[in-house]
């Protein structure tokens, strides 16, 4: 039972972040159709971690909201890669957002997810098994965008490679606490709740090898890092702490009442 | 209608006289037709000024997406959001098309914008600094918004009518949402009322502005006169102006606030709400970039179009095809 | 303003089908820099809550328009001997032979009319 809802808690968590630096974009985007575009998929990012914490409600845990907005920042199980500010300054004070890193994390997360919820598809537990369905569908379509991204970025001007390149190497170095199902991993495979994360990680390098053979760009070298901690051991860096006092801000100054 | 000379052999004169036929006919204009200058230039001022209202309208309320206080508040104004964008492309596609015989692009909209030649709405101009200001501007800035909108949904103008009617068929969720929040807020503590009524202390003055100065009818302005006689629009601000209070002061009552204006209400021999004009002098100082938020709001606009310059270049570098 | 951000705006005009069975309809353009990204972009610009089962996207300067005076020439005189309006009368020749006259139904192979 602690394995299921630490893998739940980590897919939960890792679409919540993501979603929250995703939604900090709202009206910054480098185009205005991109901008709407952007926002779809960071609302169905954050009804897909609103789906996992019903699930986690059902196993018991605290209520949706309270469980989004309360917890303490140890107690979130996201990669740290995916709680990492967009860049310096604020969403609403001189942001200086780098559009290379939100596409190459975006896209390196979504291929991943892809490949995770593929696998969970098949979990040994009927709910999540629903879920990973109906994510699914629309996980699709938000691989195609940021695929579309990364590729043309990728093969245009020398000041977009260069701008890439340099985010593909600060994704890289953290991806592993994407790839990584924590400290539970070997209960959560014997359950069959989820593959062995060597399995999906094989996957994963090879899709992305695919894509940079095509683009003509080097495989990064080595395997991704974990330089930052491992966010599923409740390791994380003070851009969560910021992250969450913004996200709560509102919420607790009453967290009784109905808003 | 004289269908047996070509259009194109007409005289300027003609097409004038034609253009204003098909105008009382109830015919719409396209972008490609002939148009009378002043009819354009009403167009571009009315249509780019109503879009980059839409795309600076995002930022206000957008400083409360990340903080609003539950997954489903967070998702609901994320999408409410992402619609102002939206509006914001629908009309700067039909203001582009009106441009481009003036050689005249999106970049030249934005260019506008940021040296404060092309000017935006006055609410926009606002602080928003409690999430009662979330709840205000989905409410009553959206509820003015779609009174004004409505209005034009049978403009003269086909594309602009088009563009209209898929942001109204939108506004119903923008008013509802923003309902949801008020009336969360009006039933909920003390300090969550408080928040309400001090959002509507802020935002009264600017939801009078909202409509415009009384027009022609009233004190003999001109803009407004033009776009009626061009069936681009149909009524006065005032008659606006009216219209949103008849449709929003009940209900500002009814969930117990005050509005701050101890001297307004209904005249039953006009048949019309008397009220504490706004300052016009102050509305002229907002829009023209001078109000509490106005240089924050176009730098964090101009910030953003400027960081993104090189994806532009990138995407460009790639032949369209 | 550079001529390659010029080039980054290019007018796409999106069409889409609401199910398998509707035609394709024309909503609205978008700016793209390529048809790829105008794909990409059309579905959550236009389709945020509508359903759509399928899309396109055409570079404007791909489309031939009409210009202003030729779509003046399609008003055009009553071409009623194309259409079915004068031949009210068969109805009572047919009664002389003892025969109805066939519904549209009847020429058109008695299916039932498709919706």
């Amino acid at each position: 039972m602690k394995a299921l809802k630490e893998l739940i808690y980590q897919l939960a968590d890792d679409d919540f972040i993501l979603a929250y630096r995703g939604s900090e974009w709202l009206g910054l985007a480098p185009h205005i159709e991109e901008d709407v575009a952007f926002s779809s998929i960071n609302q169905d990012m954050m009804g897909h971690a609103t789906m996992y914490f019903q699930l986690l409600e059902a196993l018991g845990e605290q209520e949706a909201d309270q469980n989004a907005h309360l917890r303490a920042p140890e107690a979130f199980r996201n990669a740290v890669l995916l709680e990492e500010v967009n860049g310096t300054g604020s969403y609403l004070h001189q942001p200086n957002y780098d559009w290379a890193f939100t596409v190459v994390r975006n896209y390196f997360y979504s291929v991943h997810k892809k490949i995770r919820l593929d696998s969970l598809r098949l979990s040994s537990y009927e709910p999540l098994r629903n879920v990973a369905k109906k994510i699914l569908m629309e996980q699709q379509y938000h691989l195609m965008h940021w695929e579309v991204w990364f590729r043309q970025l990728l093969t245009s001007t020398d000041e977009a490679k260069r701008r890439m390149t340099e985010a593909m190497v600060k994704v890289w170095a953290s991806f592993g606490g994407v790839l990584t199902l924590g400290p539970y991993y070997g209960e959560m495979v014997k359950a069959n709740f989820i593959d062995d994360e060597n399995v999906l990680k094989t996957r994963w390098m090879s899709a992305i090898k695919k894509v940079l053979n095509e683009t003509n760009t080097n495989m990064l070298p080595g395997e991704p890092g974990m330089t930052s901690g491992n966010g599923r051991k409740g390791e994380h860096t003070t851009d969560l702490q910021q992250a969450i006092a913004t996200l709560a801000e509102v919420y607790v100054t009453n967290p009784a009442v109905s808003w | 209608m004289q269908t047996y000379l070509s259009f194109d052999d007409l005289t300027n004169e003609e097409k004038y006289e034609h253009f204003m036929e098909r105008i009382a006919a109830g015919e719409k204009i396209e972008a490609d037709d002939w148009m009378p200058d002043d009819y354009r230039q009403s167009l571009i001022r009315l249509i780019s000024m109503h879009g980059i209202s839409e795309i600076m309208g995002a930022l206000p309320e957008k400083e409360w997406v990340p903080k609003a206080p539950s997954l489903h508040r967070k998702l609901a104004i994320m999408a409410k959001v992402q619609d102002e964008m939206g509006h914001g492309q629908l009309l700067l596609r039909v203001a582009e098309d009106l441009m481009a015989p003036l050689g005249k692009t999106r970049e030249h909209i934005m260019q506008d914008l940021f040296s404060g030649k092309l000017k935006f709405h006055n609410v926009f101009h606002m602080e928003a600094p409690t999430w009662g200001d979330a709840g205000m501007i989905a409410w009553l800035v959206d509820g003015a918004a779609i009174i004004s909108q409505s209005m034009m949904l049978d403009s003269s103008y086909g594309p602009y009518a088009r563009a209209l009617k898929r942001i109204c068929a939108e506004e119903v969720f923008h008013a509802q949402h923003g309902e949801s929040i008020v009336l969360a807020l009006a039933e909920g503590t003390a300090e969550q009322r408080a928040l309400l009524q001090d959002s509507l202390n802020r935002w009264w003055t600017s939801l009078i502005m909202f409509f415009g100065p009384k027009s022609a009818k009233e004190t003999g302005n001109s803009n407004a006169d033009k776009n009626i006689m061009y069936k681009i629009r149909t009524k006065t601000n005032e008659e606006l102006r009216q219209e949103f209070f008849t449709k929003y002061i009940p209900r500002i009552w009814a969930i117990g606030l005050t509005i701050p204006d101890e001297t307004i209400h209904f005249d039953e021999s006009t048949q019309l709400w008397v009220y504490k004009d706004a300052d016009w002098n102050e509305f002229k100082q907002i829009v023209s970039g001078h109000g509490p938020r106005s240089q924050e709001r176009l730098a964090l606009r101009q910030s953003s179009y400027d960081m993104n310059g090189w994806v532009r270049e990138a995407l460009a570098a790639k032949k369209a095809i | 303003m550079s001529e390659q951000e010029q080039s980054f705006y290019n007018v796409y005009e999106v069409f889409s089908k609401k199910t398998d069975k509707s035609p394709f309809q024309h909503q609205f353009s978008l700016l793209a820099p390529n048809a790829d990204m105008a794909l990409v972009m059309a579905k959550e610009n236009f389709f945020r809550r509508e359903p759509v089962a399928d899309l396109w996207v055409v570079k404007r300067d791909n489309i031939r328009k009409l210009s202003q005076g030729e779509r003046e020439m399609l008003s055009k005189l009553s071409k009623e001997y194309r259409e079915t309006k004068g031949y009210g009368y068969l109805k009572k020749k047919w009664r002389e032979y003892n025969q109805e006259q066939f519904t549209e139904q009847h020429i058109l192979g008695g299916r039932e009319e498709s919706k």
